[in-house]
């Protein structure tokens, strides 16, 4: 059995949006779309404040909302746990967007470009019409997961088979892999560190842990 | 242009998806090493090299910036071809008239100017070169100019005091003494083995690049406490354990109490005595005068030995030096210009007994008031660092059993360079001094000697020096040596004897002095520089990132020939006569340096070389670096010298030894293949010990190739115990000495306008109240009062913009606005409410010297004293970036004399007023 | 609970709100003229207006739909999505209706009403179901959602068969005036629920700054007017008609509230420090 899910080390993340950055090329998302980011939230008052970075995008959730109410199947949830967009039959209701408690989806209807002059090259290159008008989000890089897969290799492990999100990581606070597998590296890290994981009371059962430390209650 | 670089260069296969190694160096933590992925000839994304990991201290990864290459390679707004102005009146809001022209055409343009420059001398008659080129990125621009430093090696005389930020933007006090005690051009804590770190400041998860983020995460799971102290909560704040908001420009009163605590609050013994005693000046005695008290025949300095209850010559062999006490002795002193006194039976006290002197009222209850920390915090901080500092422990390294000492000090900008730095850089040493944690594992340590040098071999510049102490290179003070006359604009050589003459001593001299002498301002005894004849510019944008940058504007304005090497239009090439569009980082080839120990936290166990090389054609008709070089040295009748430099080593390392030959022809114009295969070829006989020789097209398959690197190199101490030398610490007697004569000098000439910086020489810096200084400025200097400036505005890294001349690239933009800060001013939420201001609203801060306005931001994490605006904006002319909005904290940095400190550096930080700006 | 980084959503607009409102009223009506008129053919005209309305409403959101031509894709999920559910029971209320017409039965117009109350209740459920939005996942809006459009529904009944001269039978605005009452306590019971179940502080302040219109003139004015023929019967039906109108405008204005304005988005949180192997909790 397999169950992708993605581990945000909160003690280690410093804020950097290296991985927004690289979610943002790999997957080719338009400005203002970020399926990875980076929070930079303060808690307190001063003198007592505390600041804390973390990443959030979809949670996969084994339960998802999105998928639910989605009206057209168009998203769907693997076998595998990673929750799925068909970008050929989604209406572009944004239901999906305002079920999802993560603020994880976006929707956007034209083609928008870094720069007003029209798209770069890379743009223009990586443009796909099919992202217009439907629900996208992140897709734990389920192409990447499923050709270095095909090749043998370990996501979670093997930088080809993982997210990019993940490669990017300069802090090593992003993990990724298979939850069944009691060996895995995700699951030595949720054994031997405390975690969170975020509105578990909607029962989503969300697919991304959060290591940390401190009650925030 | 017939010999142009695309005949020969090979790109990546069209109609095929291929990756592209390279490296990253746009800022000083790299480089580091990255993948482009290219898609039918076009740069799609960038990617980690994957091959880096576990050679790499962090695997091979790159942070947020380089992430922008890809857009910078195809933004619209880039220039494309060479320009030339066409409107000779220069101004901010003069139109320059820009022309697009052939390379020839601008090419010859700067030839001609040139060569007209070689023909009339290449000094001007005030001695000061007529060429001048600035560059920015403490010095990273390099590591994108391929061979063309070539050229000015080639030229001559050239002038690099026009500064774009450096001195006032970077760690100058940190730079100078750091090389001094421990060839720490910057310092690191030995991350890997740390256990406490106490920052003053040091935004080392946004300004320490990729290898400090990665150390000191893994070092934070494992356990690693780090304080920060700091006036508002920053990116590493936010990931410390304890934030302390101490008042700004108040941290040398923390350390100094520091400091007492350690020598007062606790036994002698529990400080690493052995380490004071036999690895420092700690014994060394003082005379009555400040200088070393020495011995007559020898002039070494004399320690109180108590095995003998003598005094005898610091090298003594079998000796109990004492390290406090006081004691009766003969001896000479020699001071300033060779001065000497014969003692007989005088008192003297070992430094170390000077040094708890002069600590002795500086207790945790005097700096809590000055500090706005309370006592308990500050001796609780004392005693945590002096409990994790395991004195006595030993670790073994490389097979050598070394000191144990898992804690460190560090300082942020701001806190290390300006008024107060030389005070903190040497009380945070002497704290690593007093518990032996110096050089050390755990503790901390030098990354890289810029200014003794060699850059590339650390351990090769620990070479002794006088008195048992390190050599280094003061610029001479004496009467027979002194320079007397400026040989450039800031007179680096002639004011600023610390920075010594290297090749990095022009850009550490004081930048700011050399803009004021332009202006008319500063150095009133000396005749007012003349701006350069030809002035480069490359990689930086002073009007945007000096100070009182708008004045600055009007002064680059003056130059009569202004060469620009340009990305997009931008506020300084605003000014330029001729615009050159050059290949932009992945379109350029170059071999660089790896590995190694750099900083801030490039801490390898190997070495070697990577190679930038294009992902794509380049774009439009940008050029290569080196074919530029190589073009322009043809005009000035350079190119045999050109090539003869690129042969002994400009590009890296010597292309001709004894063991090999790879040089290129001297009397050709090279194309960069050439000379980079050459130099790769060299490099992989270095790599390989002679073993191999293969050139560019090895090392364009695999990107980098390294041998390993001694991991005892990270640490110095084993260097200077082997060579029998101590740190020259606590006791600045050499300082003093510099101090005294450079004093003697300037008023040998009547001189008396540097006065102020020549009191800063002191052996042991008295604490000095910086924010009395800085009132006591705006009072004289602009006739203001200084309640109306009750704030102190402070600046704080921007990972996602520091160097990378990226302020123009969209999703440096889109991801920056994630990170607090970047959409305008921070201020404490209470202060706004007291002040009327609204999350959003538009406030406007104010200096004697400039205004600026944005968007409030308020925060929690701020001092209510305390405004922040992160990076550098304000912006005008540079595309895209001009429709941000965003403030400029540097426009309101007063350039003045009196913020000068005695190294020529200057700080960033500015008292300013706030106010409401009514809709 | 810290909530972090809630704004207000923009990916349902007023279009979406526009369906809430016009479906409601729409198929409120509908349900009401049935009752009111089976097993006798409903006066025609405003049949068509109830449908019109619901139609509307529809149309509206298909408007904001990213793929419109791909509309038909909303059918593909009634296994758990409302919002497929609704567009079957609206399509299922509409042929009905139209067959009632044309074939002239009452028993299958009487049958969409049928489908016209499920198709209020679905939009209850659509509401109920979007987990990002606490304002709208707070059980309490479904039966917010189901009064306020049986208010408008009779509301408008009352109003448009005084306009079309249609008879009003005499319990309409004894109905009107307890579904009033009804609306009442469940605009109070769904506030008091969002306060209860810690709603983001803005989601409650633009529900609280309409709270006081909606309770005075969107609820007692209507009801005093609607009652005010009992006490005065000379004064004639217009201040009943004036009272149903201003209680339907307020259901659309509580509608359009909840959906553009009180909006709030969930945001983000810290969650409880949980130890040991997700799946070793899970089976312990």
């Amino acid at each position: 059995m397999t169950r992708y899910v993605m581990i945000a080390d909160l003690r280690r993340c410093v804020g950097c949006q290296t991985c927004t950055a690289a979610c943002k090329q790999t997957n080719a998302t338009p400005p203002g779309v970020q399926w990875r980011k980076v929070l930079d939230i303060e808690l307190g008052e001063y003198p007592n404040v505390e600041r804390v970075f973390m990443p959030v995008g979809c949670q996969h959730c084994e339960d998802p909302p999105c998928m639910h109410v989605c009206p057209s199947t168009a998203t769907g949830q693997r076998d595998d746990g990673i929750v799925t967009i068909d970008y050929d039959i989604c209406i572009g209701c944004a239901y999906c967007a305002v079920a999802c408690p993560y603020q994880a989806r976006y929707k956007v209807d034209k083609p928008s470009y870094a720069y007003d002059a029209g798209p770069t090259q890379t743009e223009s290159k990586r443009f796909d019409e099919a992202r217009l008008g439907v629900a996208q989000k992140c897709t734990f890089c389920s192409d990447r997961v499923d050709s270095g897969k095909a090749k043998g290799l370990v996501p979670g492990i093997d930088p080809e088979a993982t997210p990019a999100c993940v490669n990017s990581c300069i802090a090593d606070a992003l993990h990724f892999g298979n939850l069944e597998d009691m060996d895995s590296n995700v699951s030595q890290l949720l054994t031997e560190n405390t975690y969170f994981q975020m509105h578990v009371e909607l029962g989503t059962k969300p697919g991304f842990y959060y290591l940390w430390d401190k009650e925030h209650l | 242009m017939s010999n142009t670089t695309e005949s020969t260069m090979k790109y990546a296969t069209e109609g095929k998806t291929t990756k592209v190694a390279t490296y990253c160096y746009q800022c000083v933590n790299g480089p580091d090493m990255l993948t482009v992925e290219v898609v039918d000839g076009v740069a799609t994304k960038v990617e980690p090299n994957y091959n880096g990991k576990g050679l790499h201290p962090a695997d091979g990864k790159v942070c947020v910036k380089p992430y922008g290459l890809v857009q910078k390679l195809y933004n619209p707004s880039r220039l494309l071809k060479p320009m030339k102005r066409t409107n000779p009146k220069k101004g901010k809001n003069e139109d320059p008239g820009w022309v697009e022209i052939s390379w020839d055409e601008a090419l010859d343009t700067v030839g001609a100017r040139l060569n007209k420059i070689r023909q009339e001398g290449l000094v001007d008659e005030n001695g000061n070169p007529k060429l001048a080129f600035s560059t920015g990125g403490a010095g990273t621009p390099l590591s994108y100019m391929g061979a063309f430093p070539a050229l000015f090696a080639a030229w001559g005389p050239l002038d690099s005091s026009l500064g774009a930020g450096g001195t006032v933007k970077c760690y100058h006090a940190e730079h100078l003494y750091g090389e001094l005690w421990h060839r720490a051009f910057t310092v690191s804590p030995d991350t890997p083995l740390c256990d406490y770190i106490v920052a003053f400041g040091n935004n080392i998860d946004a300004s320490g690049g990729v290898t400090s983020v990665r150390r000191q995460a893994d070092a934070r799971v494992r356990g690693l406490k780090r304080v920060q102290i700091e006036p508002h909560l920053s990116v590493t704040g936010g990931t410390s354990e304890e934030w302390v908001p101490i008042k700004p420009k108040t941290d040398s009163a923390f350390l100094y109490a520091m400091i007492n605590v350690l020598l007062f609050e606790h036994k002698p013994e529990e400080l690493d005595v052995p380490f004071l005693k036999h690895h420092t000046g700690s014994p060394y005695l003082i005379g009555p005068n400040g200088y070393y008290l020495r011995d007559k025949e020898t002039r070494k300095p004399l320690i109180w030995d108590l095995k003998t209850n003598s005094a005898v010559p610091h090298d003594t062999k079998d000796t109990d030096p004492a390290i406090s006490g006081h004691f009766k002795l003969s001896a000479v002193e020699v001071g300033a210009d060779d001065q000497v006194w014969e003692h007989v039976n005088i008192d003297a006290d070992p430094a170390h007994e000077k040094l708890m002197h002069h600590m002795k009222s500086h207790t945790p209850e005097w700096a809590a008031a000055i500090c706005d920390v309370s006592a308990d915090t500050i001796r609780r901080i004392a005693n945590e660092f002096l409990a994790h500092a395991h004195i006595g422990e030993m670790k073994e390294v490389s097979g050598r059993m070394l000191p144990f000492r898992p804690v460190a000090v560090m300082l942020g900008k701001s806190v290390n360079n300006g008024w107060g730095a030389y005070e903190c850089v040497w009380g945070r040493t002497i704290l690593h001094v007093l518990t032996g944690s110096l050089e050390v594992p755990g503790g901390l340590l030098g990354s890289t000697t810029l200014i003794v040098g060699p850059e590339s071999d650390r351990m090769a510049s620990c070479t002794p020096g006088p008195d048992g102490f390190m050599s280094y290179p003061f610029n001479p003070t004496d009467k027979a040596n002194w320079i007397d006359k400026p040989e450039d604009r800031h007179a680096h050589q002639t004011l600023t004897p610390g920075v010594g003459a290297g090749f990095y001593a022009q850009p550490l001299g004081s930048s700011s002095l050399a803009w004021m002498r332009l202006q008319g301002r500063g150095a009133e005894t000396w005749v007012q520089p003349k701006p350069p004849e030809v002035w480069i510019v490359y990689r930086c944008n002073p009007v945007i990132s000096f100070s009182e940058t708008t004045r600055l504007g009007e002064t680059i304005a003056t130059f009569p020939f202004q060469v620009s090497f340009a990305y997009t239009h931008d506020e300084t090439n605003h000014f330029a006569d001729i615009l050159l569009p050059d290949c932009t980082d992945l379109e350029g080839t170059q071999l660089i340096r790896l590995g190694g120990t750099h900083y801030f936290e490039q801490f390898w166990d190997s070495e070697g070389w990577i190679l930038r090389q294009p992902v794509t054609k380049p774009i439009g008709d940008t050029r290569d670096f080196t074919w530029i070089g190589a073009e322009l040295a043809k005009r000035c009748g350079l190119l045999e010298n050109y090539n003869f430099m690129i042969n002994v080593g400009v590009c890296g390392l010597p292309l001709k030894t004894d063991a090999y030959d790879f040089s290129v022809p001297a009397d050709k114009v090279n194309s960069p293949e050439v000379v980079w295969d050459a130099v790769c070829k060299a490099a992989s006989f270095d790599v390989t010990g002679g073993k191999s020789a293969e050139g560019l097209d090895y090392f364009k398959e695999h990107g980098f190739r390294v041998k390993p690197f001694p991991h005892i190199n990270w640490y110095l101490y084993p260097k200077m115990v082997d060579q029998g030398l101590r740190f020259e610490l606590p006791y600045q007697e050499r300082v003093f000495r510099v101090g005294q004569q450079l004093t003697n000098r300037l008023h040998e000439q009547g001189a008396t306008w540097w006065d102020h910086q020549l009191k800063e020489y002191e052996a042991m810096p008295e604490y000095k109240d910086i924010n009395k200084i800085w009132d006591d400025a705006y009072e004289r200097n602009y006739k203001v009062k200084i309640k109306d400036f009750p704030f102190w505005l402070l600046t704080s890294r921007s990972m996602q913009y520091a160097w990378g001349g990226n302020v123009g690239i969209q999703l440096m933009r889109e991801v920056a606005e994630n990170v607090a800060g970047h959409s305008g001013i921070m201020i404490n939420k209470k202060t706004a409410a007291s002040l009327g201001i609204e999350d959003g609203q538009i406030i406007e801060i104010a200096s004697p010297v400039g205004k600026t306005r944005g968007k409030a931001i308020l925060r929690q994490g701020c001092r209510p004293d305390v405004i922040v605006m992160i990076g550098q904006f304000g912006h005008w002319k540079t595309p895209y970036a001009k429709d941000f909005q965003m403030p400029s904290l540097n426009d309101l940095v007063p350039m003045n004399m009196d913020l000068l400190d005695g190294t020529g550096g200057s700080v960033d930080a500015v008292k300013v007023s706030v106010t409401r700006v009514e809709a | 609970m810290i909530r972090i980084g809630s704004f207000i959503q923009k990916n349902w607009d007023w279009r979406a709100a526009s369906n809430f409102m016009f479906g409601g009223t729409g198929s409120g009506l509908l349900l009401l003229l049935v009752i009111a008129t089976y097993p006798q053919a409903p006066p025609l005209a405003v049949e068509l207006i109830a449908l019109a309305l619901v139609a509307a409403g529809l149309s509206l959101v298909w408007l904001e739909i990213g793929r419109p031509w791909r509309a038909i894709n909303v059918f593909f999920h009634p296994e758990t999505s409302w919002m497929t559910r609704e567009a079957f029971v609206a399509s299922v209320t509409f042929a009905l209706a139209l067959a009632g017409i044309v074939l002239q039965m009452p028993l299958l117009v009487a049958a969409s009403a049928i489908g016209a109350a499920g198709f209020l209740y679905c939009q209850g459920r659509i509401l109920k179901a979007s987990k990002g939005i606490p304002a709208w996942r707070e059980p309490a809006v479904v039966p917010l959602i189901i009064a306020t459009g049986l208010v408008e529904g009779a509301a408008g009944l009352l109003v448009l068969l005084t306009v079309f001269g249609g008879v009003i039978p005499a319990w309409l605005e004894y109905v009107l005036l307890g579904l009033l009452a009804l609306r009442v306590i469940a605009w109070s019971s769904y506030r008091g629920a969002l306060v209860a179940s810690n709603a983001p502080p803005a989601a409650l302040a633009a529900l609280g700054k309409i709270s006081g219109v909606t309770l005075w003139v969107g609820n007692v004015l209507p009801a005093a007017l609607i009652a005010l023929p009992f006490v005065l019967p000379n004064l004639g039906g217009s201040p009943a008609l004036v009272g149903a109108v201003l209680a339907l405008l307020s259901g659309w204005y509580v509608k359009f509230t909840i959906v553009t304005q009180a909006a709030q988005v969930q945001g983000y949180a810290f969650g409880k420090l949980t130890k040991g192997h997700p799946l070793a909790n899970k089976a312990g």
